[in-house]
């Protein structure tokens, strides 16, 4: 799986402004280009933010090829939504639904891109520290949306490897024969995941930088 | 050093009136040389012995210490003192990139998150793998991956490192740097193997088969046991 091609990209360090500025920064930059629009819901509109977007990447060093590379996957699932709009001759729907999915993508990319994990982590967890009024630990939740962010590049080289097994028994047309072996594979997978936490001690240890002492204000139960 | 003190694991069955099945039982052990190999066929509770050693499992019946430390009572002590690699590295590397994920072992010991890059980068270097710090883990060949979980491993400085056949996944060339880094590790090393030339490498060889330490001796005459048990 060439995690290149997966949904939010790879952080590799380079000079443009972007990676310069801070994560909660690029955070409220990413609510300001998909939420005018997912309100306004008005194909030009879109189109707009889409350029807006593509030009952001762009004097960054991020070229339109990089930041389209989602996987074939997401632009099937584009395509299907245009088509559907299409039939149902809801033509301006056509660019504003799957223009929106691709626009809140190519924002999250524009995160993604630009910050490595431990930035992302702190910025979330800075930004979560509110939550532990309510007893949640925002390190911890950081830490579950990163190890998620890690996780997609896996689950769907492993649902392409299901896919070319079942097709090798010549079962590719059966949907549970895909599904059911998808879900156990995530399912072990996160089985690991847990236990990769646990032998590491990562989450019991805690941060010598965070305030207050590991498990603290935990939903751990 | 690590002691098991009449150790027995079990899990309840799955049909309700069926005995529990037993993965391990009647287990005592001193463990305190440099290096130790377990060797045992699929299923024969190598990896059930050696998750008991930092807490992963815990034992139905006896105990484990650590250093004096109990695995159930002290648990997060003893994972601090024993660092744990997995088959599949992929499984254990939690973050996208080595780097990352090297910070993110750190974050319990250096604070700062531009001294734990920067440590961590010192670290891959150290290993001969800094030209892989940006890569995704996925991207990376098993050997690397392998050397960035030990890496990652190493970084807390655990006195003890436990690694469930960690040459499995490797290619001879691989398998054979990783025998060199085992060599060079001041800790003490505990691994499980199917590869018998790497099990001859250990002060001291445990064979297990069927949920029992049917041998423990030097490398020699432990692995001819283990060879006659499997004729």
């Amino acid at each position: 799986m060439n995690v290149h091609a997966s949904l939010l990209g790879l952080y590799q360090p380079q000079d443009g402004w972007l990676f310069r500025l801070g994560a909660g920064w690029k955070y409220l930059l990413l609510l300001a280009l998909t939420i005018p629009a997912l309100v306004l819901w008005q194909w030009w509109f879109t189109l707009a933010s889409l350029v807006l977007v593509l030009a952001l990447l762009g004097s960054s060093g991020i070229t339109v090829r990089r930041a389209l590379n989602i996987g074939s996957m997401l632009w099937i699932l584009l395509a299907i939504l245009a088509v559907y709009q299409v039939v149902t001759l809801r033509f301006d729907q056509a660019v504003t639904s799957p223009g929106n999915v691709l626009l809140a993508v190519l924002a999250s990319r524009m995160l993604t891109l630009t910050t490595s994990t431990p930035d992302l982590l702190d910025a979330l967890a800075a930004g979560l520290r509110p939550l532990r009024w309510v007893r949640v630990d925002p390190d911890q939740v950081a830490l579950a949306v990163a190890i998620m962010v890690r996780s997609i590049p896996f689950l769907l080289g492993s649902f392409a490897e299901v896919r070319d097994a079942a097709r090798a028994r010549g079962r590719d047309g059966n949907v549970l024969s895909l599904i059911v072996p998808a879900v156990v594979g995530a399912v072990a997978y996160a089985q690991s995941t847990g236990e990769a936490l646990h032998a590491r001690g990562v989450v019991e240890r805690g941060s010598v930088d965070s305030a207050d002492p590991p498990g603290r204000g935990s939903v751990r139960g | 050093m690590i002691t098991l003190d009449d150790v027995r694991v079990a899990v309840p069955a799955i049909r309700r009136g069926d005995p529990e099945k037993v993965l391990l039982d009647d287990v005592t052990l001193d463990l305190a040389e440099h290096r130790i190999a377990v060797v045992g066929a699929n299923g024969s509770g190598k990896s059930t012995l050696l998750r008991l050693l930092n807490g992963l499992r815990t034992p139905t019946h006896g105990t484990v210490r650590v250093h004096g430390h109990d695995t159930v009572a002290d648990g997060k002590r003893v994972r601090a003192l024993v660092g744990f690699i997995f088959t599949d590295p992929l499984m254990q590397l939690l973050m996208s990139t080595p780097v990352e994920d090297i910070e993110l072992s750190l974050r319990s010991v250096v604070p700062g998150r531009s001294g734990r890059m920067a440590r961590a980068r010192e670290l891959l270097d150290e290993r001969g793998i800094g030209h892989v710090a940006h890569q995704s883990i996925y991207d990376l060949s098993g050997g690397e991956r392998q050397l960035v979980a030990l890496t990652s491993v190493l970084a807390v400085e655990p006195s003890i490192i436990v690694a469930d056949e960690p040459t499995t996944l490797l290619d001879l060339r691989n398998r054979s740097a990783l025998e060199g880094v085992f060599a060079r590790l001041e800790q003490q090393v505990i691994f499980s193997t199917h590869d018998l030339d790497f099990a001859r490498i250990a002060d001291r060889v445990l064979v297990v088969d069927g949920g029992r330490v049917v041998a423990d001796d030097e490398p020699a005459p432990a692995l001819a046991h283990y060879v006659r048990l499997m004729a």
